[in-house]
């Protein structure tokens, strides 16, 4: 008898994945409405318009900021530039593995070594998060001044994407990622405990 | 910000909230995502491999197969994804006698496995059924991006078995300046990777693709969707995607040393260095003819990596196709269902 579909059963659709991604749009869609808000009072009062953009883009930069240093503040919003580091993380939870607990038979010179290597990945994505702040406002500058208008939310949750992905294809191009992103695979490997692969 | 207004923000806000909270109702209704829609046989099985006939969607199909080689990092049904979306389909409709190997997943049992079973031993049996089934002394190979590079080392070593090959979205040149993935595998230890798992898991794997596009792939691509949630059909078409991406068996321990090592991190292929067995590929014994098929926009096997080929195999009938897409555009695109499986099967049929 002929097969027709693929017998493999991968599991199905991780919701989650959907409800994260929509949790953290709805947060930047707060803060958005809130710059907006503050945006409108001071345009009133203003003829300025080009200051008190960038005035208020400094605001959202700021909460998101707040929001990456300390993810407790607004874990919806920080979750706008930790996406990669929070895929790693599944990843190896996926595969057996703690990504914030040291197991207690776990080497701790190899865990400290992981924990510093993270670290630095961290600290080399927040600089590609705030440069795709920087680019974000200057293409909204840019957008002012040439009187191209951003009409929805999605616009402008469109071009944060696409200035992320700017920095950050910049950063994954460089010599510094490729060094420091094997070297965190192989730190996390050195303290990985065979035998705890889940699949 | 710039024509936005606080209002406008808040209503698109609900909107959004009421599509989500309708959206993972439809999502939980969706029911049993199914992929691969041609009728196919089993005809021939070793360990876990399996090798599919696909059922002729002419009366007199041409009389040489055509076996596919897909790729160990993913599951090939990207070839025959849907009814609308299938390559498979395409080269049943021109004629074509299509065979396909299906590698299973691969699991403890298979961590010796090494490049020379994958290609000498899985490749070689399956070809050689077919040149027994068909009674022919050669049959057509189109290997699919890494099974490109297997077809590649299969083809130089025995070229007689081969009448024709076409190789689709294959790096050749692992260390072309565009290349991401040996990009991040460069300082890799494979060995300790390895070592560690026994059969590297395919999560990994899946986080390397997704860490070329992170904002797109797991950001954005997941708020864009909530636009189709009352679309059953392009829902099905989404999560039918989904599950290919997230599809990624774990790879056979050995084989996946040598390839990381051998072909992304030293480059061999295109030096004429990589070893199968006791036998050294030498691309320039790739002598039928070859019909290289890449994407312009491919951003996982780049256009100059699959090129490479053209400088370093033997063959006097060398023709490339390039497809305006990128690199699982090829595969699924509408354009692509148009242009691709005709352009191979007709120049496959001329030899």
């Amino acid at each position: 008898m002929a097969e027709t579909s693929d017998t493999s059963t991968p599991g199905s659709f991780d919701v989650e994945l959907l409800l994260k991604q929509a949790r953290t749009f709805l947060a930047f869609g707060e803060e958005i409405r809130q710059c907006s808000e503050q945006l409108q009072e001071t345009a009133q009062g203003s003829t300025d318009g080009g200051s008190a953009l960038r005035q208020h883009f400094e605001r959202f930069r700021s909460a998101v900021t707040a929001a990456a240093g300390d993810p407790g503040v607004n874990p919806e919003l920080a979750q706008l530039w930790t996406l990669i580091l929070d895929a790693w993380q599944r990843t190896i939870e996926s595969m057996g593995a703690s990504a914030v607990t040291p197991p207690a038979d776990w080497s701790s010179a190899a865990w400290q070594a992981y924990q510093r290597t993270q670290g630095q990945y961290l600290s080399l994505l927040q600089r590609t998060a705030s440069e795709a702040l920087d680019l974000m406002e200057q293409r909204l500058g840019e957008n002012a001044a040439s009187g191209k208008s951003i009409d929805s939310l999605r616009e402008l949750y469109n071009l944060w994407v696409d200035c992320n992905e700017v920095t950050y294809g910049r950063m994954l191009r460089s010599a510094e990622y490729s060094e420091l992103s094997g070297r965190l695979l192989n730190a996390f490997l050195r303290c990985y405990v065979p035998g705890e692969v889940s699949s | 910000m710039i024509g936005l207004t606080p209002d406008r923000i808040t209503e698109e806000l609900e909107s959004f909230r009421e599509r989500l909270a309708h959206g993972t109702q439809t999502l939980a209704q969706a029911g049993e995502i199914e992929a691969g829609v041609s009728p196919r046989d089993p005809v021939y099985q070793e360990d876990k491999l399996v090798l599919y006939r696909y059922r002729p969607r002419v009366a007199e199909p041409h009389p040489v197969p055509l076996l596919i080689v897909y790729a160990l990092v993913n599951r090939p049904y990207m070839m025959d994804l849907q009814e609308d979306r299938s390559m498979i389909r395409g080269l049943l409709d021109a004629g074509l006698d299509v065979y396909l190997i299906d590698w299973g997943y691969p699991d403890a049992d298979d961590r010796a496995l090494t490049l020379t079973d994958y290609i000498q031993r899985y490749i070689g049996h399956c070809v050689d059924h077919l040149r027994d089934r068909q009674r022919v002394d050669a049959i057509h190979l189109l290997g699919v991006c890494q099974g490109g590079a297997l077809s590649l080392c299969f083809t130089a070593l025995h070229p007689e078995k081969i009448r024709n090959l076409v190789t689709m979205v294959t790096p050749v040149d692992f260390h072309t300046p565009d290349n991401l993935l040996t990009h991040l595998i460069r300082h890799v230890d494979v060995d300790l990777l390895v070592d560690t798992f026994g059969n590297p898991p395919g999560q990994l794997l899946n986080f390397a693709f997704l860490s070329l596009s992170p904002f797109r792939l797991a950001g954005q691509k997941y708020v864009e969707v909530m636009d189709i949630l009352d679309d059953a059909r392009a829902l099905k078409n989404f999560l039918r995607m989904e599950k290919w991406i997230f599809d990624s068996p774990d790879q056979a321990g050995e084989a996946f040393r040598q390839f990381a090592k051998d072909f992304f991190q030293r480059n061999k292929l295109v030096k004429g260095e990589v070893v199968i067995g006791d036998r050294r590929v030498d691309l320039r014994d790739v002598t039928m003819p070859v019909l290289n098929v890449y994407a312009s926009q491919d951003h996982l096997v780049p256009p100059a990596s699959s090129r490479a080929l053209a400088a370093c195999c033997g063959s006097p009938d060398y023709s490339e196709l390039s497809f305006r897409g990128g690199h699982i555009g090829i595969y699924v695109s509408g354009r692509a269902q148009r242009e691709i499986p005709p352009a191979i099967a007709a120049w496959l049929l001329a030899r």
